[in-house]
Order: structure tokens, then sequence, then C-alpha cells
């Protein structure tokens, strides 16, 4: 069995006197679509701030690929992590944000070739290429020019998909990605993430409240609560057979709102 | 009113003609040299050393806190006594110039501080360095609210330039008022003053909407 791709060992992360991530412990295989779930302020969207280096944590480590994401290691000892160590680890990394955060300066198109230009060096021709690609993909290869005023929520949201895509990331983050979009637009974006579970290139975490989506295309689901992992499993023993009381009480509650 | 268009032609026009020209070029040295200020004190003040910080925002509460007019006079009375001696109208450039700095500083912060900040975190997530992120993600997004909040301070600073004749700067303002005590007229120069105040005024306004709508359609389309 080889390395999990991200591992969380005892990671402790506080804002002021709130212990947001208690000594997680936590880990991903390589190309494992996991659904986080919990109520809101349990931490499950931290996990993946701290995974993107958005969010320092104050103990603990963290690995990707077997490399610390946050230390590194120099002389056999482990120290700061540099900015170009850090920028070498998120390369593999690619996230999608609840309110999607397209720059609004620029067309479709532009949002997605500005990164692979501008921090790979691509050619802009290549990078134009494969940026249509994936527009083509999620849909959209018809809105390459129109900038983010101009399109919906959940076309907004397919872009901010492929934006992430076109730097070619192995694990990809989505957090709470249709929370933000009007009901009939949920289907869309899901349908693209859907794509993406299935086609087993990803290693994915996705923190949702579709719990009908998680159940469906997860390996894995994570139930957590106070900063730590309440509960885990199959989708449907997390679902169908949950053990854990404050687990059981948040899918009644999720159920009763639906 | 005893108005007299000889004396107006040959007498007051000339002298304040030339004058005038002294008044647009400390106007737009000050001018610059505030928009390189301002970006230094607010790069100072959001500095992460907080002795740095605190040190400079205190400066910038000082300055604005006190008149323009005491600290010109506080550059060009003062500062000789600790060995500095600057001409009149460089006394009055550097104190326009330093306080209106400490007011484009705090025009770039509310500028960069309305980019939400999701814009950095995609950034970051894209793997983009802070330079980068600054001048191609955040930057073009925080030009529209700074460019005519700038262009409003190039106008106060033109109409402050009259404060330089307190040091004897000879800029439109002094001239007309030595025009006025060697003629014992003051109508027509402080009138042809004010209207060429006015004239500016409105063209440099008209001049921030028109820089104002063109970088609104070029920035965000």
């Amino acid at each position: 069995m080889s390395n999990p791709k991200i591992m969380f060992e005892d990671v402790l992360k506080v804002y002021g006197s709130l212990n947001v991530l208690e000594g997680l412990n936590f880990h991903v295989d390589e190309n494992e679509v996991v659904a986080i779930i919990g109520p809101s302020g349990s931490g499950k969207t931290t996990v993946l701030r701290v995974l993107m280096t958005l969010e320092g944590i104050q103990e603990g480590i963290i690995f990707v690929d077997g490399g610390p994401l946050n230390l590194m290691r120099q002389n056999g000892q482990l120290v700061p992590a540099s900015k170009s160590y850090i920028r070498g680890i998120r390369s593999k990394i690619g996230m999608v944000f609840q309110n999607f955060n397209l720059f609004p300066h620029m067309t479709a198109l532009e949002n997605c070739i500005e990164a692979p230009v501008q921090s790979k060096g691509m050619q802009k021709a290549r990078a134009t290429s494969e940026a249509l690609e994936l527009l083509n993909m999620v849909g959209l290869s018809d809105k390459r020019d129109h900038y983010p005023s101009q399109l919906s929520g959940g076309q907004q949201q397919r872009v901010a998909i492929a934006r992430a895509l076109a730097m070619r990331p192995e694990i990809l983050l989505f957090d709470e990605p249709t929370s933000a979009l009007d009901p009939e637009m949920v289907g869309e974006v899901l349908n693209v993430i859907r794509d993406l579970a299935k086609s087993g290139d990803y290693t994915i975490l996705l923190v949702t409240h579709q719990m009908g989506f998680a159940r469906e295309v997860a390996d894995r689901v994570c139930f957590f609560d106070e900063g730590a992992i309440v509960e885990e499993g199959k989708p449907d023993d997390i679902f169908g057979n949950p053990q854990n009381e404050r687990l059981k009480q948040f899918l009644s509650k999720i159920l009763e709102a639906t | 009113m005893d108005w007299r268009w000889d004396f107006t032609f040959d007498v007051v026009i000339p002298r304040l003609w030339d004058a005038a020209g002294i008044t647009v070029y400390a106007t737009f040295v000050s001018f610059l040299l505030a928009l390189v200020g301002g970006l230094i004190l607010m790069l100072l003040k959001m500095s992460r050393n907080p002795v740095v910080s605190k040190v400079v925002t205190e400066f910038i509460e000082v300055i604005r806190a006190t008149p323009l007019l005491v600290q010109i006079f506080f550059v060009f009375f003062l500062l000789p006594e600790a060995g500095i001696v600057l001409p009149p109208l460089t006394s009055g450039i550097i104190a326009i110039a330093l306080y209106n700095s400490t007011l484009c500083a705090e025009v770039y912060r509310a500028g960069l501080q309305a980019v939400p900040r999701g814009q950095w975190e995609a950034a970051t997530a894209l793997n983009l360095s802070t330079f980068t992120a600054f001048r191609r993600i955040i930057l073009p997004q925080s030009l529209p609210p700074i460019v005519p909040a700038l262009g409003n301070y190039l106008i106060a600073i033109f109409k402050e330039t009259p404060l330089l004749s307190f040091v004897a700067v000879g800029e439109i303002m002094h001239e007309s008022k030595l025009i006025g005590s060697e003629y014992y007229r003051f109508t027509e120069a402080v009138t042809i003053t004010g209207v060429f105040f006015l004239i500016m005024s409105l063209f440099s306004a008209q001049l921030v909407r028109i820089v104002e709508i063109r970088l609104k359609r070029s920035i965000l389309k």
C-alpha cells in the first residue's frame, strides 16, 4: 500500500480561543473522493483552507504526497518551509470556492489562462487551447469572451472549475461549491464535479451540504463536529446506518430541511 | 464697480500669466510627489514591523490633524533653525506634498481593501506569486475607486497653492496681492485670480471624469 495522498497528523488550528481543528488525524488516498459533511463551524472548510495554504496551523503536520506542507526537511530536520517549497507543493492542489472568486476584470478564457501563463510560464497559445478544451468540457466554450458579471452563478462556478483544472492539479478541493447558487443551477455544477469524481484522475475533497450528491459520488464520507472527525465510513453506512448520536441528529435536521 | 480694462490687459494679465505658471508647476510637482509619498506611507503603515507601522500611523495622524499653513511655516521658518534652509517654493512644495501624501496613503489603502479577500485567496490557490497577484489581480481592481479620489486631490492641491503666498512664493495669489498694493487696486487682479482658479478647477474636474469613465470601460467591462 502506497503512502496516502494527503495526511493530517495531530493538526491543531486555533482562532483566538476557539479550537477549529482539534488535533485532527485524517488521511486521503490517491484518487479517493472524500465528502466532508457537518454543521457549520465544525472545521470542515478549515481543512481545505489549511491544505490550500490559505491559513497556517498552530501544531501538527500535514503531508501531501509524503512531503510536509508547512515545513520542509533540511539537514535531517524539519524547518518552516520556504516560499518556493510551498509553491511547489501548492501546484499539486486546486481549489473551487463557495463564492467562485473569479477575476472580474478578465473574461472566462482569460481567467483560465492567467495562472498557467503567469505562474507556470506556459506559452499563451498553448494555455489558450488547453483552456478552451476545459471550457468545452464544462459546457461553456460559447462563453469564452464573457466577463464573470455576464454569467449566471452556475456558469461562473463552472468557469472556476475549469480555471482550477487549467493548473493540472492532482488534488481538487471543493468548498461548498453549490451553496451560493440558486437551486436551479446546482445541477449543472454537480454534473461537472460528478464527471471529475468518476474519472478517477483526481484526489477530491468535497465539503458539501448536498447529502444526496455526497452519497452518490464519494468513496468515503467524514462527519465533522467541533474540529474533529466524529464518524467516517462508506456513504451507505454513514447515511443508512449512522452510529454517532450527533451524526444522527445532524442528518435528521438536514432531512427535515429538504 | 470700477473696472479698468486697460489696466487689466496692460498690467494685470501679463504679470499674473507668469505667476500662474508657478501655480501650475507647484500643483503638479506637489501632486506627483504626493502620489509617490502616499504609496511609501501606505506600505510603511501596512508593514509587518509593529514599530514602523505605529510610528507611521501616528505621523500621518499628526500631519492630518494640523493645518497645512502651519506646516508650510514650519518647513520654511523652523527647519532653518535645524540648519536646513530651503527656498520658499521648495519649502511650500514639500509641505503640500507631505500633507497630501498622507491623504493619498489613505486612498490607496481604501482602494486595496475594497478588493475582496477572496481575490487574494483565488490567486494564492492558483499559485500566483504575491507580486504577480498584486500586479495582475488586485491592482487593476483597486484602480477604479483610487483614480477619481486622486483626481480630487489634484484639484484640492491646486486650490491649496495660494497658501504659498504666505512664504512669498511668486504664485498667482502672491502676485495679485503685489499688484494690489503697488497700484492700490485689487479689483482686477483678485477677480482674475479667482476666474483662473475657477476655469482650471472645472477643466481638471472634467479631465478626472473622462479618465474615470475610460478606466471603468477598460478595466471593468
